[in-house]
């Protein structure tokens, strides 16, 4: 049985006395630095989202505020071939993401 | 707002962002689900392995044909995303739960009921 484990990202938001430490020490540590931030998140099945991480755990469970949700499809002319890349976006106020969709975490990206 | 009745699931939740799901009991929100199609309904119940129970749902499926349910149950596996309703304060939702939990380890005072972790001197 885990007793007294941390909860990471959780703590700031609640204040509760768990053990913390300042110090980046595993990747999980790099997430946490990005709280309150804004941060742009790849998901599976060509997804993007684009908002303010307000909370995380160990599954990269997340709550993000302000999203943008960005999903990317690719049409075949079937004359051309071409591929048409066309992306879908929606706003969503407060989203709970569960952590298994989640491929990569980063700051925002800077366009140009 | 129930605690569940198993140690393992208390743990799970206390040690993940599902406990601010299951603080969201009662409210009307949606759940996107991994296969593209949404259920908007009342929580009813969600569990430490983010299985969730819908009551009075408008399920609209993958084809974006709509139908209503009584009752749904989505496998956590199965959750993609859940709109957290604006009117719910996450920060107070998670202490909330977090202390319901407290209030059942901790149930019968210090010396008297059944340990949840035992201390050294019991083991």
């Amino acid at each position: 049985m885990i007793f007294g484990c941390y909860q990471h990202g959780l703590d700031q938001m609640t204040d509760m006395k768990q053990q913390t430490t300042n110090t980046v020490e595993e990747p999980l540590d790099l997430i946490r630095l990005s709280l309150d931030e804004r941060i742009y998140v790849k998901m599976r099945n060509d997804r993007e989202l684009r908002g303010r991480l307000h909370a995380y755990d160990q599954h990269l469970n997340m709550i993000l505020g302000d999203v943008e949700e960005t999903v990317t499809t690719i049409e075949i002319d079937e004359e051309t071939y071409e591929e048409i890349y066309k992306s879908t976006k929606r706003n969503i106020p407060m989203l709970f993401v569960r952590g298994d969709g989640v491929v990569l975490v980063a700051p925002p990206l800077r366009v140009g | 707002m129930e605690i569940s009745h198993s140690v393992k699931e208390r743990t799970i939740a206390e040690n993940s962002l599902v406990i601010l799901l299951q603080g969201i009991h009662g409210h009307v929100t949606t759940v996107d689900l991994r296969d593209e199609s949404t259920a908007l309904g009342r929580i009813t119940n969600v569990d430490a392995f983010m299985n969730i129970r819908l009551a009075e749902v408008t399920f609209t499926d993958r084809q974006g044909r709509v139908s209503q349910l009584d009752d749904l149950f989505v496998t956590g596996r199965n959750v993609r995303y859940v709109h957290i309703p604006d009117e719910v304060d996450i920060k107070a939702t998670v202490e909330k739960q977090l202390q319901l939990i407290h209030k059942v380890r901790y149930f019968g005072g210090r010396d008297k009921g059944r340990k949840e972790f035992p201390t050294a001197r019991h083991k």
